[in-house]
């Protein structure tokens, strides 16, 4: 039980910097478009097809 | 590692971006210039609000503006979060407005797209990051909590115990110190106003619950005994932020859409100089007089007169009739409807601000302001709240302090523990945004929450015509053989194919309504010389030199009236016969022409004629197309007991004989705007709550004064802009999911409120006598929150 002590002040830190990572993510805009990152695999133009495989 | 307590707390451009506004030409973007009532000239500008976050606010940033000397007048509306000012030029300037209004903690802009969009994205930034510090913060102190409520007596040793608490307050200042500030600094905006809003109770709360679990962490033997509330504490305010979080989002979906609606007007202008000589100029540098020249499927810059070239433009933005008006030399255009005829010479008549679109824009505006807000019915119960809780906790502490000093505090603490208002504070308004995003995703973009209640009880709806019920396209029901084109060996079949061949070279709304006789048809056939006569019709000849007309009968020349039994009706009820309008062949373009503007707005059963050599070959019957759906939501809405009224400014007849398509009795035809205005006035004075559907610029003072407005997806610019709420999807249908999510929203409201109350007043005596478990009085918070919320969100649904 002892390592509580420890284990316990530790993960209260870890969560302050889990914030503050997030904070850092907020800021840069990573969450502004989120739909977008899904859709791009719909919308890039990659080829569709492997050349071999063209009708 | 802490995180910065307070990053962007008020989002400002620098100083100096400030003082560019006083710039005159900067100015005329966000004001416009009125009479005062000496006749002095005063300023009028519009300004977009940041930091509102409830209708108190707009109380007071209208006193801090009414404290800048030279301002005679300032309106805030909180729904839409924009201010509008009246000013004098002598005395004062806009960044002195600007100023004020940061000295009263909230930030404004003018009233212009591009950077309001820069404020809405750090305001959702922070927003965000205030919900995920409150909610992470909320998930781990949970964590800590869990131990107290699952260990045996005598399992958890006291050091422990004093551990876990210790962690849960490292977990809880992040969250008091920032994901709660929004409504600390609103409470202590509401009492140097001495106005007690929602925020007020909200604070209090909040901060006495975090004082006296602080206290129960460090002295656990102390005045405040040994019973913590972080996990309740950091619940709830994750709670509150989850709520405001959707709510923000929402609006701002509402005004993103309606800003990319707005990106339409015009900014460009190509000016003609003197020499003659074309060069392009912002829309802000034209002046009264300038001679500019609009290309073809441009905007008109500016109102103006038509100084070279006949051309057609399309007025839809201000009338929401889509029929294009014929425009000839002299005529009249106005800014922001397109040019959709032929390139021509516009002489400015009027700029900017003064412009008849941006008038009409001011008045609605101007409008929606004076109508009376609903938004304040959690505040009015805020203060009376307020002062109850405060004294009953007094008087507890009074009591006890005879019977029990020792358990004074302790008692003044858990009643307003326990009265804490998150249930009540979180009732309304997650439920209606859970609604609000419900009826978004079908389709009914919903820009002020309040007109979900008026929607759900309204009993008087007030529908316009063309463009509400109807599409703003006609189509072709019957097609009418002439006996000579039967003799010719014409069938019904080589008509439709001829006519929708020679009807295809146009965009006239009657061309297409032909042309779609054919439907994907490419071959536009072997015209030559094809031509359009604006208001009379299409012109051309085939490959054996025959002239050719398909438009107007008078202008396509007829020689014999068609007799009645020559008809074939495509369809069953459209057999108006044809009008022998002419009966002598007349030589091609020897009519004077009908006045400009009579064909227009194409009438119901307007008729077309096709002719060779001036001999008529058939005619072709034309009706408005009813908005698929439009006869199953009528039934709908008048089964659910509303009654329904068909308001146009079309002839009476024409009207009737929509209704009757439709099913609706109630019928107000031939009516200008006012007197639509006055019938609506008519009825709220009988005391009714009126709901108007419209589309057109017409029906723009109805819905500004009506108590809910739906406008159209494909209605006029101003009218969406300022509606309560948009029918993207222009369904009527939607119409009636929407009044019946409304009806679900309210019922939910009611009851979040009952269970609210009931919480409340089972508590507060338990509390009072002391016979609350701190535990209990915890997990009840925690759980009519969750309650509350769950419940709200079946409104989405």
């Amino acid at each position: 039980m002892e390592s509580l002590y420890v284990l316990i002040p530790l993960s209260a830190l870890l969560v302050l910097a889990i914030l503050g990572v997030f904070g850092w993510a907020v800021h840069k805009g990573q969450f502004e478009d989120i739909e977008a990152e899904g859709q791009r695999i719909l919308t890039d133009e990659a080829p569709a097809v492997d050349a071999d495989q063209d009708p | 590692m802490m995180p910065p307590a307070q990053p962007l707390a008020q989002p400002s451009p620098a100083a100096e971006g400030v003082a560019v506004l006083d710039d005159p030409l900067e100015q005329g973007r966000f004001t416009r210039w009125v009479a005062g009532p000496g006749g002095e000239r005063w300023a009028e500008s519009s300004l977009q609000l940041a930091g509102l976050h409830c209708a108190a606010c707009s109380g007071i940033i209208e006193q801090a503006l009414g404290r800048v000397a030279g301002v005679h007048m300032a309106r805030v509306s909180a729904a839409a979060e924009r201010a509008t000012v009246c000013w004098d030029p002598d005395l004062t300037r806009p960044s002195a407005l600007i100023a004020a209004v940061r000295r009263a903690g909230y930030d404004a802009v003018p009233d212009a797209a591009a950077p309001a969009l820069t404020l809405r994205l750090q305001l959702q930034r922070q927003a965000l990051w205030r919900l995920f510090v409150a909610g992470f913060c909320a998930m781990q102190v949970m964590m800590f909590a869990t131990p107290s409520y699952v260990a045996a007596a005598g399992e958890l040793s006291d050091e422990m115990r004093r551990l876990l608490n210790w962690g849960a307050w490292m977990l809880t200042l992040p969250v008091m110190a920032f994901s709660a500030t929004p409504y600390f600094a609103g409470a202590w905006r509401a009492l140097r106003t001495r106005t007690i809003g929602m925020d007020v109770p909200v604070a209090l709360g909040i901060a006495i619950t975090f004082i006296a679990s602080t206290g129960a962490t460090f002295e656990p033997d102390g005045i405040f005994g040994h019973e913590v509330y972080f996990d309740s504490l950091t619940m709830f305010v994750t709670f509150l932020l989850g709520a405001r979080w959707l709510e923000l989002r929402s609006r701002q979906h509402a005004a993103e859409t309606l800003e990319r609606a707005l990106a339409r007007l015009p900014e460009t202008a190509w000016r003609v100089a003197a020499d003659g000589g074309v060069s392009a100029v912002s829309v802000q540098r034209l002046h009264v007089g300038d001679q500019v020249r609009v290309p073809l499927g441009q905007a008109f810059p500016a109102d103006g007169v038509l100084e070279q070239g006949d051309t057609q433009a399309d007025e839809s933005l201000l009338t929401g009739e889509s029929a294009p008006v014929p425009k000839r030399m002299g005529d009249s255009v106005v800014a922001g409807s397109s040019n959709v005829g032929a390139p021509v010479l516009v002489r400015v008549l009027r700029v900017g601000g003064d412009t008849r679109l941006e008038t009409i824009v001011s008045m609605m505006r101007s409008a929606l302001t004076q109508r009376p807000a609903a938004a304040r019915v959690a505040d009015r119960w805020a203060a009376p709240f307020l002062w109850a809780v405060l004294l009953l906790a007094a008087g507890a502490a009074a009591v006890w302090s005879v019977i029990d000093p020792s358990r004074a505090v302790w008692v003044a603490v858990s009643v307003l523990i326990v009265t804490c208002p998150c249930a009540l504070s979180l009732a309304a308004p997650a439920t209606l945004v859970a609604a609000a995003r419900g009826l978004a995703r079908r389709g009914v973009l919903l820009q002020r929450l309040d007109a979900i209640e008026v929607l759900a009880t309204a009993q008087h709806i007030f529908l316009d015509k063309t463009g509400t019920l109807t599409e703003d396209r006609l189509q072709c029901s019957a097609v009418l053989l002439t006996p000579g084109a039967v003799a010719q060996g014409y069938t019904e079949a080589s008509v439709q194919a001829l006519a929708a061949s020679l009807a295809s070279w146009s965009t006239h709304p009657a061309s297409r309504a032909v042309a779609d006789l054919q439907p994907g048809q490419t071959d536009s056939g072997d015209w030559q010389q094809v031509h359009e006569v604006p208001g009379q019709g299409l012109g051309a000849q085939d490959a054996e030199g025959r002239a050719w007309r398909l438009g107007q009968a008078h202008w396509a020349g007829a020689q014999a009236p068609l007799p009645a039994g020559a008809q074939t009706p495509l369809r069953a009820g459209a057999q108006a016969p044809l009008r022998a309008g002419a009966q002598a062949p007349l030589p091609a373009g020897a009519q004077a022409p009908l006045p400009a503007g009579a064909q227009a707005p194409l009438p119901a059963d307007a008729r077309l004629v096709l002719s060779c050599n001036g001999r008529l070959l058939a005619g072709f019957v034309l009706e408005e197309v009813l908005r698929p759906g439009a006869v199953q939501a009528v039934q709908a809405l008048q089964s659910d007991g509303v009654t329904l009224r068909l308001v146009t400014g079309d002839t009476a007849e024409r009207a009737r004989q929509l209704a009757d398509r439709v099913g609706i009795v109630n019928v107000l035809a031939a009516a200008t705007p006012e007197a639509k205005l006055a019938a609506l006035i008519e009825l709220q004075r009988q005391g009714h709550k009126v709901v108007m559907v419209g589309d057109g610029v017409n029906d723009a003072p109805v819905l500004a004064r009506a108590d809910a407005s739906l406008a159209m997806g494909q209605g006029a610019l101003v009218s969406r802009c300022h509606a309560d709420a948009v029918i993207t999807s222009s369904r009527l249908l939607d119409l009636v999911s929407a009044r019946r999510t409304a009806q679900r929203a309210l019922a939910i409201v009611r009851q979040n409120f009952i269970w609210a109350g009931t919480y409340n007043a089972v508590c507060i005596p338990l509390a009072l006598v002391g016979w609350l478990p701190p535990w209990a009085a915890g997990l009840g918070m925690a759980l009519s929150s969750l309650l509350v919320v769950a419940n709200a969100l079946r409104a989405g649904r």
